[in-house]
C-alpha cells in the first residue's frame, strides 16, 4: 500500500473524526501501527487486507471477519452460501451488507452468531474476531454467553420471531435474567425501560400482552428492545424492515439509528434495499453469489460504484428526487446456481461489462480507489468512466 | 376467556342431543330386540302373546318418536330408566363400573404423559429409540379406591401401565414430531440468539407450542380408554363399561346400551371441553379471539 495513500486517508479520517485529531505523537504512533500490520493478508484469501485491519487498535474494529465460509450439504450438491468473505465492523459504525435473496447475507449473519441451521448449514473455514477473539473456536457454553449478551440481534418477521405463547415481559426478561442476573422484579423495571426507549406507550401494560396483540411495527420495535436489553457492543438486523410496510420501515430505520448512535452500538444492517443503506449505513459491502464484489463508503457505493452488480443494483432502484423515467432497468437473468459456480466471475452472465477474461478468471476484490473503496472487478477501471450521477 | 369457554360449554348441549337420536335410531336398526333374545331359549314355546305383552311392558311397542322423546326425557332429569335385561336401575349398574374404568383411564393417561412427554422430547433431540418390557401380576377382585387405596392401586397399575404403555407410543410419536416442528420455529432462533440455555429453550419456548397437538391426542385417547377398554378389561378381569357394553349389545338392551353410549359420548365432549379450555391457557391467541 503506498504511504502516500494511507496518509491520505488519515487526513479524511481525521477529518471526519475529532476524537482522531489528536496530537502529533499519537499520529506518529498510528503511522507506526500501520506501517508495521503492513500488507500481510491471510494465505487463504483472495481478498486484499482490510482498511479496519490496517488500522486497528486505533479506530477499534469491534468484528473481523476473514474469509468465513459456509456451506449447506443438500440432495443438489454443496451450497457455498458464503464463499470466503471477509468484512469489519468498527465500535459503533453501522455497516451494511446489501445483495438479492440468497447471496448469502442472511447466513453471513447467522455464522456470526453460530445460528446456521446444522447439520446441513456448516461453517468450514474462516475466523469471526469479535473484541479479538475467534468466536468459530469458543465453546458452545462461551458461545451462549456472547449470544444476546455481546451481540444482539433483530430477525426479519417479527411475527414468527416471537415466540407467540410467552407474554412480551417474559420473552425481554429472560435474557436480562439469565446474561445480568437480574432478579425478576428488577428485569421487569428495566424491561419497561426497554419498550419505553424503543417507543412503545404504556410499556407496563404492554409487556403484560402476546405478540398477536401488538402490530408489526410494535413487534419489530420489540424485537430491538429485545437485542438491546443486556447492552450488546453490536447489533446484528437481518432484512429488519423488510417485513414491514414502507412508512412503518422508516420510523424502525430511524429508531435503530438513533439508538445505535446514542447508545455506541455499532450495527450491522443486512438488506436488499439500497435507499435504507443510503441513508442509514456508513459503510456498504455489497455481496453477490456467497462473495463480496465492492465495499465503500455509502456515499461512495453510490455516487461512484464501481462495480457492474453495483451499478444495476442502483439503477432498478425508483429513486423520488429525480424525474420519473418510464421504467427501472432491472438485471437481467438469474442469480447463478450456488452449487455451481462459473469458473470466472459469478456475475459474468448477466454483466453488461463482461469480457472474455471475466468468464475465464475470477476477479480478486482490489483497491479501486483511496479510503477502502474495492471492487471485484477486471473491469473497474470502465465502470468509473460511468461517472457520476449514476443517471 | 369466560365468553370463549362459555361458547364452548353452550356447544357441547347440541352435540349431545344429536349423540342421543343417532345413538337411538341406529340401535333399533340392528335385527332383533331384547325380548326375542330372551326367549329365543324357547324357540317356539313362547307364544307371540306372551312376547307382545313383554314388549308392552318395556315401553317397545309405542311409536318409535315416542320412545325417544320419553327417553331424552328422562335423560334431562338424569333418570336413564332401568335395564331391559336385568330390571336393575341403569345409574346402578354404570356407577362401579364407571369408577373403575375412569380410574383405568386416569391412571393409563399418567403413566403415558409421564413417559410420552420426556421421551417424546429426548426422541425429538437424539433420534432415540425405546424398549421397555413390563411384567405384570395375575389381577384380583376390584377395591373401591376409597376402601382401600393401596390394594385398590396394586390391582390396577397393572392394566394402567398395560394400557398406558401402548397410550405413551402415540403420544410419544407425537411429542416427537410437534418438537422436531416446533425446533425450526423463528422464535426458537431467537431464543437461542438470546443466549438462552438449552433447557430453558426446551422448557419454555418450545415445548408449551408442542403441547398442543399431544394435548389433543392424549385427551381424545382419554376419552377413549373409557368405554374403549375391552379386551383390557377382559385380560385383567375387570368388570368395567367395555365388558357392559358388550354384554349390552350381546342382550339388545336398548336402554342400558343407549345410556353406555350417552355416557361416552357425554365424556368424549367434556373431554373436548376441556381441551378448548387447556388450549386457551397454553394459547394466548385462542385466549384472545
Amino acid at each position: 500500500m503506498p504511504a502516500l495513500a494511507v496518509a491520505r486517508f488519515e487526513r479524511r479520517l481525521c477529518r471526519r473524526n475529532p476524537v482522531l485529531g489528536g496530537g502529533r505523537k499519537e499520529r506518529a504512533v498510528r503511522r507506526a501501527t500501520t506501517v508495521g500490520r503492513g500488507a500481510k493478508p491471510p494465505a487463504e484469501c483472495d481478498e486484499v487486507p482490510l482498511r479496519g485491519a490496517t488500522l486497528r487498535g486505533v479506530v477499534g474494529t469491534l468484528l473481523e471477519v476473514r474469509n468465513l465460509q459456509t456451506h449447506f450439504a443438500t440432495r443438489g450438491g454443496v451450497v457455498r452460501a458464503v464463499d470466503g468473505v471477509s468484512w469489519d465492523v468498527r465500535e459503533g459504525e453501522t455497516v451494511a451488507l446489501v445483495g438479492e435473496s440468497g447471496c448469502g447475507k442472511s447466513v453471513s449473519a447467522l455464522s456470526i452468531m453460530r445460528l446456521v441451521a446444522a447439520p446441513a448449514g456448516r461453517i468450514v473455514g474462516g475466523q469471526i474476531l469479535f473484541k479479538g477473539r475467534d468466536l468459530l473456536r469458543l465453546g458452545e457454553e462461551e458461545m451462549r454467553r456472547v449470544r444476546g449478551r455481546e451481540i444482539g440481534m433483530v430477525f426479519q418477521e417479527p411475527m414468527t420471531s416471537l415466540n407467540p405463547v410467552l407474554n412480551i415481559g417474559r420473552q425481554l426478561t429472560e435474557g436480562l435474567e439469565i446474561h445480568l442476573k437480574l432478579s425478576p422484579a428488577d428485569a421487569r423495571r428495566r424491561a419497561e425501560e426497554l419498550l419505553a426507549m424503543v417507543g412503545i406507550s404504556d410499556p407496563g401494560r404492554r409487556l403484560r400482552q402476546y405478540p398477536h396483540q401488538f402490530s408489526g411495527g410494535m413487534r419489530q420495535r420489540m424485537m430491538i428492545a429485545m437485542a438491546l436489553a443486556c447492552n450488546p457492543s453490536l447489533v446484528l438486523a437481518d432484512e429488519p424492515t423488510t417485513a414491514l410496510d414502507v412508512t412503518i420501515q422508516a420510523q424502525i430505520l430511524e429508531l435503530m439509528k438513533d439508538l445505535s448512535r446514542r447508545l455506541g452500538v455499532a450495527m450491522l444492517i443486512i438488506t436488499h434495499n439500497l435507499g435504507v443503506v443510503a441513508r442509514y449505513a456508513d459503510r456498504v459491502n455489497v455481496m453477490y453469489a456467497g462473495r463480496i464484489v465492492e465495499r465503500a463508503t455509502a456515499r461512495e457505493v453510490y455516487g461512484r460504484p464501481r462495480h457492474p452488480y453495483t451499478l444495476g443494483l442502483l439503477r432498478s432502484v425508483p429513486r423520488l428526487d429525480e424525474p420519473r423515467r418510464a421504467r427501472l432497468t432491472p438485471i437481467e437473468g438469474q442469480p447463478p446456481d450456488l452449487t455451481r459456480l462459473p469458473p470466472g466471475c459469478a456475475f459474468a452472465p448477466r454483466c453488461a461489462f463482461c469480457v472474455e477474461r471475466c468468464t475465464r478468471e475470477a476477479p480478486p476484490l482490489a483497491e479501486v480507489d483511496a479510503g477502502g473503496h474495492v471492487s471485484a472487478c477486471w473491469e473497474a477501471a470502465r465502470l468509473e468512466r460511468v461517472g457520476e450521477p449514476v443517471r | 376467556m369466560a365468553k370463549y369457554l362459555l361458547k364452548r360449554f353452550f356447544l357441547m348441549l347440541p352435540t349431545l342431543f344429536g349423540v342421543a337420536l343417532v345413538t337411538f335410531v341406529l340401535i333399533r336398526v340392528i335385527p332383533g330386540d331384547v325380548v326375542e333374545l330372551r326367549y329365543s331359549g324357547d324357540r317356539g314355546a313362547v307364544s307371540q302373546e306372551v312376547i307382545d305383552q313383554e314388549r308392552h311392558r318395556i315401553g317397545l311397542d309405542q311409536p318409535v318418536w315416542r320412545q325417544f322423546f320419553t327417553w331424552l326425557a328422562g335423560i334431562v332429569r338424569l333418570d336413564f330408566g332401568t335395564s331391559m335385561w336385568t330390571g336393575a336401575p341403569i345409574l346402578q349398574e354404570i356407577k362401579l363400573r364407571f369408577a373403575l374404568s375412569l380410574q383405568v383411564a386416569i391412571m393409563a393417561t399418567i403413566v403415558a404423559v409421564v413417559l410420552a412427554i420426556p421421551l417424546g422430547v429426548l426422541a425429538a433431540l437424539k433420534h432415540l429409540f425405546l424398549l421397555i418390557v413390563f411384567k405384570w401380576l395375575p389381577p384380583m377382585v376390584y377395591t373401591p379406591f376409597w376402601v382401600s387405596p393401596r390394594q385398590n392401586l396394586a390391582q390396577l397399575i397393572w392394566p394402567a401401565l398395560a394400557v398406558g404403555y401402548r397410550y405413551s407410543a402415540v403420544a410419544t410419536r407425537m411429542t416427537r414430531s410437534a418438537m422436531l416442528e416446533v425446533l425450526r420455529e423463528d422464535y426458537i432462533r431467537t431464543a437461542r440468539a438470546k443466549g438462552l440455555v438449552q433447557n430453558l429453550i426446551l422448557s419454555r419456548h418450545a415445548l408449551k407450542n408442542a403441547m398442543l397437538p399431544v394435548l389433543t391426542v392424549v385427551a381424545i385417547e382419554f376419552a377413549f380408554l373409557i368405554g374403549g377398554l375391552v379386551v383390557t378389561e377382559q385380560v385383567f378381569n375387570l368388570n368395567g363399561i367395555g365388558l357392559l357394553f358388550v354384554q349390552a349389545v350381546a342382550h339388545r338392551d336398548y336402554t342400558l346400551l343407549q345410556a353406555l353410549v350417552m355416557l361416552v359420548a357425554g365424556m368424549f365432549i367434556l373431554v373436548n371441553f376441556l381441551m378448548d379450555a387447556a388450549y386457551a391457557w397454553l394459547d394466548p391467541r385462542i385466549r384472545y379471539r
